[in-house]
């Protein structure tokens, strides 16, 4: 069997022209998907089988969370929601340490500062006067 | 050799090379390997800092915060080796921050626009002048995480925000006929309320089935196609699974925030208009007055041109550019030629504005 080379000087592909045609199809395929999905039939489609999932699912959904809770309550464990309610108050802790890491920054800043950079800021209160004699 | 051989031994060529396909679509490969230190955390939030590699004498004194979207992990700036915006610009001398926003769980779902730019944003980015010691910073949004970065430097547009760059920006939601997303999400077909009372926050895997259904065919057929014609090179077969192992890694999107991008963004276009209030701060665009670059991906099917371009003419910066170039809404970024064209730009953009 003899065995051409192409210009490139690969191997001719034989599957080559099959290749060819199935990319050509896929493009088609492509450019007809693409039209459809941006259509407002498909919206219309779509939106539709969410919608009748999400009224089907919901009494299976909310039997199954109702079975949980009482399982749960049985066995004296916390339910998602105190867990969720645990989680709240963790970040909101989380927040308050990170007001006081931004503060405590705000302090070594001042405390870094050179003495006479630090003299020339700092603005006398007001209201104070100073006393006479005093030193 | 007889045809009874030649058949056989073509089957079982193609049985291995099955095999291999197999292989190759269901392994994970490492990726975001570029060395960097946790710095700061807030509920899933992480800052990391990248691990610097030029002397800090010769690096360039503004640090820059990457900004990814929600709804992404955001090792898709550093994928692999050799490929990794992140390692590129580290090699280039900046002091590089990456804010990931994680997963968010189910006590999350109230999570806003609001708390990511007033609350977590604000308080990363004292972070990161904290450490490096600049009062000025630059900040790259990509996607949604372009959102995030406009509504920051629209409401705090005066602590220090020097340059702030926008990859494929969903800003501009007027023109519904070619955004197919606005077209789903129509309050005549999409009932985000039901969708959130459902899942409480929008499942990743939704959202990868809308991003992946814009080009079904592409998606589900000619992504594994690409592949399959390509299982000998091992070059495509690696940067095939480093994609498909971010494409795979879905994450779910906080509830409040997915109906404030449905309700107010693709609905009533209300970031464009100067009419979205966050926390009771009304986003004006016309207060944005860091220096701008915008840049949009030409064929991007996600974020369509049309969406990233107005943005350019409602800011107050002066010194601005919008910058297209050819691709789509990832392959711009993580696409074979985004290390010669859409990286150098960038990069070529902000070092002089970077001293």
């Amino acid at each position: 069997m003899s065995e051409k080379q192409a210009p490139n000087g690969k191997e001719p592909d034989p599957t080559d022209p099959f290749r060819e045609m199935r990319d050509g199809y896929l493009d088609a395929w492509s450019k007809t998907m693409v039209d459809t999905v941006n259509s407002d039939a498909y919206a219309k489609a779509s939106g539709m089988m969410l919608n009748s999932y999400l009224s089907t699912s919901s009494p299976f959904r909310e039997a199954v969370e109702k079975v949980m809770l009482q399982a749960l309550q049985q066995f004296s464990m916390p339910s998602r929601a105190d867990l969720i309610s645990l989680a709240e108050r963790a970040v909101n802790i989380e927040l308050r340490l990170d007001d006081m890491d931004a503060k405590l920054d705000r302090i070594e800043k001042l405390l870094t500062k050179p003495v006479s950079t630090r003299r020339r800021t700092t603005q006398p209160l007001k209201g104070i006067k100073k006393r006479k004699g005093a030193r | 050799m007889n045809e009874a051989t030649i058949v056989t031994e073509q089957l079982l060529g193609m049985a291995e090379k099955f095999g291999n396909f197999s292989k190759v679509i269901n392994r994970k490969v490492p990726i975001a390997q570029t060395p960097k230190e946790l710095v700061w955390t807030l509920n899933k939030a992480k800052l990391y800092r990248y691990v610097p590699v030029v002397p800090e004498e010769k690096r360039h004194p503004v640090p820059l915060l990457l900004v990814f979207a929600l709804m992404n992990r955001p090792y898709i700036l550093d994928l692999k080796p050799g490929h990794s915006f992140v390692e590129f610009m580290v090699k280039s001398g900046y002091d590089l921050y990456l804010l990931d926003w994680g997963s968010p769980g189910p006590e999350d779902k109230n999570l806003k626009f609001d708390d990511y730019t007033l609350d977590y944003m604000p308080r990363a980015i004292r972070k990161m002048k904290a450490i490096s010691g600049s009062e000025e910073f630059s900040l790259l949004g990509w996607c949604i995480g372009a959102i995030l970065t406009t509504v920051y430097a629209a409401l705090r547009a005066d602590e220090g925000l020097r340059n702030l760059i926008l990859l494929t920006a969903p800003l501009d939601f007027s023109d519904k006929e070619r955004i197919t997303f606005a077209r789903w999400v129509d309050e005549r077909y999409f009932d985000v309320d039901k969708v959130l009372a459902a899942f409480g926050n929008m499942p990743g895997e939704m959202i990868d089935y809308g991003a992946k259904a814009l080009k079904p065919v592409e998606n589900y057929v000619g992504n594994y196609l690409k592949l399959w014609d390509n299982l000998d090179n091992p070059q495509v077969v690696e940067a095939w699974q480093a994609m498909n192992t971010w494409v795979t890694d879905n994450v779910a999107l906080a509830g409040g925030a997915f109906r404030q991008l449905v309700v107010d963004l693709y609905r009533n276009d209300r970031l464009m208009r100067n009419e979205w209030v966050i926390r009771g701060e009304r986003v004006d665009l016309g207060r944005i007055k860091a220096n701008l670059l915008t840049v949009i991906a030409e064929g991007d099917h996600i974020t369509p041109p049309c969406q990233s371009a107005a943005i350019i003419s409602k800011v107050s910066s002066k010194d601005k550019e919008l910058f297209r170039i050819p691709g789509g809404h990832i392959g711009i970024m993580a696409g074979s030629g985004a290390d010669k064209r859409t990286w150098p730009h960038i990069e070529g953009w902000l070092a002089p504005r970077s001293k």
